[in-house]
Order: C-alpha cells, then sequence, then structure tokens
C-alpha cells in the first residue's frame, strides 16, 4: 500500500470506475463501454476464465506452501512443465479413451503427471535444503531443466518437440444443479480439473491455517530456530512444504493438461506460457493467502479470456497493446494493493545446531 | 488390462531403444556424392510438421533424384543462426548453404560477403542482394486469398461434411494469427480480401495468440469465434497454436482451414473438421535450388517468387472431407486462381488495406 492513499481509498475508485462502466454499459449498449460490459458478461468469458485459471491458482496454492517454509520455489513453471508433459505422455502411451482398473487412462495419466512433478520438486527440496544450493539459482534451474526436457523426450517419441493428441476430460454436467441461472454453468457444468482447483485450494487453505502443519509451516518460514527448539524438525518441515508444492503445481500442469490441452506444444515457451511465473505474482499479491492467490488468478485469467474477445471485436486498437492488458494489471495491482510480508527466513538455508 | 500393461511395457522399451539410437545415430555419412548441401532450419527445428520438415522434404527429394549428400543443424534460438552459418561456410566443402526462414536475413546480409565463393538460398526473404544468394518468397497473400474465396463462399451455404457443419444463419468467418509480424499479417490480408471477394455480406474477425506454442490460447480464441459470433470456418497461421484452433473447430462441430503443409494429413486426428490447407511449398523452393546447382544455373543476386501459377502455394482441399465441396464452389475457387494469376484480382499484403 503506498502512502496517502488508504485500501477504502483504493477500493472507493475501483468501484466507483466499475459502476461508471456499468452504468454506460447498460445505457449505451453501442458504445465501448458496453460492448466491453457485454463480453465481460457472457458465459463463454466465464468459463474460459475457469480454464484458464487452474494451472495459475494451483501452482499459486503450491507457492505458497514451499515459500512459507522458507524455501522460495521460482522453478514452480518447471514443475507446471513436467507435470503437464509426463500427463500427456503417460495417457498416450496408455491409451486415450481406454481404462485400466475401471479408471479411465486420463486419470492414470494426471496421477503420472502429479507423481513426475513431485519428483522434481523432492530433487529441487535434496538440492536446497540438503545442499543447501542458493534457491533461486536451483528454482531456474528446474525451470530451465524442464524447459529443454519436456521437448527433447517428445522429440525421442514423437519425433517433434509437439506431443500427439490425447483429447481431454469430458465436462462433468450436474443434472438439474447445472440450469441454475451464472452458478450452473459456473459449477456443475464444468470439466473436472476445475473442481480439482476449488478442491486443492479449498485443502491448501485449511492445512496452512488450521492444522499444527500448518502452522510448523510458518514458523520454518518466520522463525526456523523457534521451531527447532520447540522440538520440531525443520528440514522435515520444508521437505514436506515443498513435496507439496510439487504435488499442488502437478495437479495444476496436469489438469490444465489433460483437461484444456490434450497435446502438448513444447517449442519456445511450451503450452505454459509463463503461467508458473504469474501464478508466483498472484500469490505475492494476496499476501500467501490461498483464496486471495485463487481470486487472483481468476484476475488474470479472467483478463486473458477477455483480451482474445475484445480483439474479436475489432477495435482499431492494436493486438498487441490489448495483448498486454492482464499483464498491466497484474503490475498495477502488485503496486497498489500488495502489502506483501516476506516471510523472514524465506530464501535463507537454516543449519540445525544439532550436528 | 494384461493388454494393456504389455502396451505400456512396449511403450516404454520403444522410447528406451529410441533414446538410445538418438545418441548413437546422427553423426552422419561421409560425403563422397558429388554434390553437398548445407541446412540450416529455423528455430522450431525439425518435426514441426510444417516448415522445417517441408525444408527437409525438399532436399530428400532431391537427394532421391541427384548424387547428393547434405547436412543439417537445427539451432535454438536466433543467436545461433550466424554461428552455423560460418560453420557450413568455412569449409567450403557445401555447393549450397540453405537458409530457411526470416530471421535469418540478418545473419545471412553480414555473412554472405564475407564468403563470395559460397552459394547461399534463404527462404521467406527478399532483402539480401548479394551475388551469392538466392531469395525465395512465397505469395502467401494469394494462397490465402484462395481459401478466403472458399470460406467466403461455403460460410453462405448449408453445408456439413465429417464432423462439420456451418452455420447458414451468419456469415462470419475467422482468422487466427501467431505473432503480428508482416508475414503473419499477409496471410491475414489475403484471407480477408478473399472472403470480402466471395461475398460482400461476410464479416471476418481476427486475432492473434501473441505465441506460436500456445494451444490453449488458439483453442479460447477459436471458442469464442464460434460461440459469440457464430463463425463456422476458422484459418489459422498460428504453427502449434493452430492445434488449439483445430481442437475448438472439433468441440463445437464447425470446420478449419490449415496452413503450411495439408495439416489434414499431418494432423489426422483433426482432418474431420480441416475443410482444407494454404500449402506453402517449401520443399519446392529447396529442390529448385540444388536443381540449378546440379545444372551449374545457379543465379544469386534474385529473389525468385513462388506463387499460384507455379504451385509455389495453393489451396489444397482437406483428404478426408475435401471431396464433398460442392463443385460449383471449387470451380469458383479455380476460376479465381486464374484471375489472380492474369493479375486481375489484386491483393494486398496488409490487412489494413483490405
Amino acid at each position: 500500500m503506498i502512502d496517502g492513499l488508504s485500501r477504502w481509498t483504493v477500493i472507493a475508485i475501483t468501484a466507483s470506475v466499475a459502476v461508471l462502466w456499468i452504468a454506460l454499459g447498460v445505457v449505451f449498449p453501442d458504445s465501448w463501454a458496453g460492448v466491453t460490459l457485454s463480453v465481460a458478461a457472457s458465459p463463454g468469458t466465464h468459463t474460459a476464465m475457469l480454464r484458464l485459471a487452474v494451472p495459475i491458482a494451483l501452482a499459486a496454492i503450491g507457492g505458497i506452501f514451499a515459500e512459507k517454509s522458507g524455501v522460495i520455489n521460482i522453478g514452480i513453471e518447471g514443475l507446471l512443465i513436467v507435470s503437464a508433459f509426463s500427463a500427456v505422455i503417460v495417457t498416450f502411451w496408455l491409451g486415450s479413451g481406454e481404462s485400466t482398473f475401471a479408471v479411465s487412462h486420463h486419470w492414470w495419466g494426471l496421477l503420472a503427471g502429479v507423481l513426475v512433478s513431485t519428483l522434481f520438486a523432492l530433487l529441487f527440496a535434496v538440492v536446497c535444503i540438503e545442499y543447501k544450493a542458493d534457491q533461486i539459482i536451483a528454482g531456474l534451474a528446474l525451470w530451465l531443466i524442464a524447459l529443454g526436457l519436456a521437448p527433447f523426450v517428445s522429440r525421442i517419441v514423437f519425433d517433434s518437440p509437439n506431443t500427439g493428441n490425447v483429447g481431454t476430460f469430458d465436462n462433468v454436467t450436474i443434472p438439474v444443479l447445472s440450469e441454475i441461472p451464472l452458478l450452473g454453468y459456473l459449477l456443475f457444468d464444468t470439466p473436472p480439473q476445475v473442481y480439482l482447483m476449488f478442491g486443492a485450494v479449498l485443502v491448501g487453505w485449511y492445512v496452512l491455517n488450521w492444522t499444527s502443519f500448518g502452522r510448523w509451516v510458518v514458523a520454518s518460514g518466520e522463525n526456523p530456530k523457534a521451531l527447532d527448539t520447540a522440538g520440531v524438525d525443520v528440514r522435515k518441515v520444508r521437505y514436506a512444504a515443498v513435496i507439496l508444492s510439487g504435488v499442488f503445481a502437478g495437479l495444476g500442469g496436469a489438469g490444465f493438461a489433460l483437461g484444456q490441452l490434450g497435446t502438448f506444444a513444447g517449442g519456445g515457451e511450451t503450452d505454459m506460457q509463463g503461467r508458473g511465473f504469474i501464478a508466483i505474482a498472484t500469490y505475492l499479491f494476496a499476501n500467501y493467502h490461498p483464496l486471495g492467490a485463487l481470486a487472483g488468478s481468476f484476475l488474470f485469467a479472467g483478463l486473458d479470456a477477455f483480451q482474445l474477445r475484445i480483439q474479436n471485436i475489432g477495435y482499431a486498437v492494436p493486438s498487441e497493446l490489448i495483448r498486454t492488458i492482464p499483464y498491466v494489471t497484474v503490475i498495477l495491482v502488485i503496486t497498489f494493493v500488495g502489502k506483501t510480508r516476506l516471510p523472514d527466513a524465506a530464501g535463507e538455508n537454516y543449519e540445525s545446531g544439532e550436528d | 488390462m494384461a493388454q494393456n500393461r504389455r502396451r505400456f511395457l512396449t511403450g516404454a522399451g520403444v522410447a528406451g531403444l529410441t533414446t538410445l539410437a538418438g545418441c548413437v545415430g546422427g553423426f552422419g555419412e561421409d560425403a563422397d556424392t558429388e554434390f553437398n548441401v548445407g541446412m540450416i532450419y529455423a528455430s522450431g527445428g525439425l518435426g514441426d510438421n510444417s516448415f522445417n520438415d517441408m525444408a527437409q522434404s525438399g532436399i530428400e527429394d532431391a537427394q532421391d533424384e541427384f548424387d547428393l549428400s547434405y547436412d543439417q543443424a537445427e539451432p535454438d534460438d536466433e543467436g545461433e543462426f550466424d554461428g552455423h552459418q560460418r560453420d557450413f561456410a568455412e569449409g567450403g566443402e557445401y555447393d549450397l548453404i540453405t537458409c530457411v526462414g526470416f530471421a535469418q536475413e540478418d545473419a545471412l546480409a553480414e555473412n554472405a560477403p564475407e564468403y563470395p565463393d559460397q552459394n547461399f538460398m534463404i527462404i521467406d526473404t527478399a532483402g539480401i542482394e548479394e551475388d551469392n544468394v538466392r531469395n525465395y518468397v512465397f505469395d502467401e497473400p494469394g494462397g490465402s486469398f484462395q481459401v478466403g474465396h472458399l470460406a467466403g463462399l461455403l460460410t453462405a451455404e448449408e453445408f456439413s461434411a465429417g464432423d462439420g457443419e456451418t452455420n447458414p444463419d451468419e456469415d462470419v468467418v475467422g482468422f487466427v494469427g501467431g505473432v503480428e509480424s508482416p508475414l503473419i499479417e499477409s496471410f491475414e490480408a489475403g484471407f480477408t480480401a478473399g472472403v470480402e471477394y466471395a461475398n460482400d455480406d461476410a464479416e471476418v474477425i481476427s486475432s492473434y495468440v501473441g505465441d506460436f506454442n500456445d494451444t490453449s490460447g488458439g483453442q479460447e480464441a477459436a471458442l469464442s469465434m464460434y460461440q459469440d459470433h457464430g463463425a463456422d470456418i476458422v484459418f489459422h497461421a498460428a504453427g502449434a497454436t493452430g492445434v488449439g484452433v483445430f481442437q475448438a473447430a472439433e468441440s463445437e462441430g464447425r470446420f478449419a482451414i490449415g496452413v503450411d503443409s495439408d495439416q489434414s494429413l499431418e494432423e489426422e486426428d483433426y482432418a474431420d473438421v480441416i475443410l482444407a490447407s494454404m500449402v506453402k511449398r517449401v520443399d519446392e523452393a529447396v529442390y529448385t535450388a540444388v536443381e540449378s546447382i546440379v545444372n551449374d544455373e545457379f543465379e544469386g543476386g534474385e529473389t525468385e517468387e513462388l506463387g499460384l501459377e507455379d504451385g509455389g502455394v495453393e489451396a489444397v482441399y482437406g483428404d478426408t472431407i475435401g471431396d464433398e465441396i460442392p463443385d460449383e464452389i471449387t470451380e469458383q475457387v479455380d476460376q479465381s486462381r486464374q484471375e489472380l494469376i492474369d493479375g486481375e484480382i489484386e491483393v494486398p499484403d496488409d490487412p489494413d488495406d483490405v
């Protein structure tokens, strides 16, 4: 929060701009305000927002656990990449559209994606906790390794940096409930990874705030010495937190890959398109609150869905500029709303006095 | 069950073996052939199912025909072009060095004068005037006009084939681009001009995803066109992002048009919705250049445009559903092709001029 602007002032300004926009939009439906309002209010934009938020929200929850425990995991993008890629390739090998043990191969693929991501997180934890490597460098390495490994393996299997097509999960449609206006199509007629996202965010929020493990994680990031004195092994807590970040990010990457992409393009930035880094920005401006991070991921994903649709309307604004809307907004929000306080011991390796 | 487990093991085994093969292969055969060509691909690398693979199939065709061997380099990013060009040129053992993609222009503009005895060819740029460089460009606006004409005619009809059908209520078609650049915008310009030529009432909506490897971006852009605007045909010039366009077409039961190669063959999972592809015969360009070397007719300092007349660009109908397009429509598309060749139709290469 910058000086001289109280939280309420910011909220009041934002709210009056929004009210003005909606009023203008309703009164003049053909004006700029009216057209953008109709885009923002369309069900297509909302469902796209939910789908696009999945990798961001889940990666953010994972990042919160790691960073709260004192290990900054900026390699979360790498975890998204390896989980998305391995989910697709395992589903492909098993044969998409079939099932083993009465469970569809897409779900086995999801499981594989989460496992691989967890394995990479474990590797990262060993490097950072056991060998006390610099967390930022190790995190970057994690991302770069994933960025190279996915297209490399894909080239061996598919002879191309892009994998074959495995199709996606079907929407879960709950009869009757899906007929409810707004909530119906948002919550009761949506692909399964969206439920995964909501479930995981709630679990993350509960574990972090209401369990003793959650308190240990927070203590391990704020004051590891005190935690150690209280007889809790800081090393084990940090291991568990980083591995959890692998599980959450894995759900995000694999869920996005099997629920939306159905394939994985490994060239350039890959299909993840830096969403792991957006996730980091998201949980920072939510000040490590899991529900705030979910809201932040809706903001970014919603604006992303919005900008594609605004381009389609064909305003004379260059599409390059329209595409920057989500990024500019995130920067503005971080500047004005953020009052992020990093955990005191974040980024520092903890040396227990015992040995 | 046991069947599945076996399939998994086979899959894993094949993957393991290919890894090994990948490690030992690729050292190349000794060049005791008469001609030797160096290939430097665009940064997408081989296996892109379009641009680079087309260039490779061109050199393979040439190898079948002439006493020829070739070496290839797959740069990961633009910074490596210069090094690879120099590596190939330094030894003087190559009769021709092929630079695929306009991104190699700057590096080649510097290197060509330094190796005046080395012959180069470059694809997708007309910018190098050195005597030892032959430029090849394609008439993307013309080819895109052709698929635009097809889309403009079909969107007004009631037509269904494969997994798709048109939306006779709305005359709306879409264009999804990868990154804004003069090259990709020339696809959009040609496409839009073609649609308008076919049907004055038709509307073209277009958006740029901002990346060539963003499947979900392509998907969401196209979904919005199909769902919110009632579009029934979307043309993409967006590399791997375009797969997202095909997925959206499949899930909405609409049509898409591919680019660069015949994508109804390359992306066969979506052949049921791919009406046609705007094919760019990069393989032709490579083959022609090699042929000119073999026949000692290579002429540098010139730009060769491959267009509709010589089949350098063309609208290729989808392998699965292309046959179902009504004859009166394909006849009109053939006719506009002739008019384009004869210069009776002018196609802009900037969307602002349409």
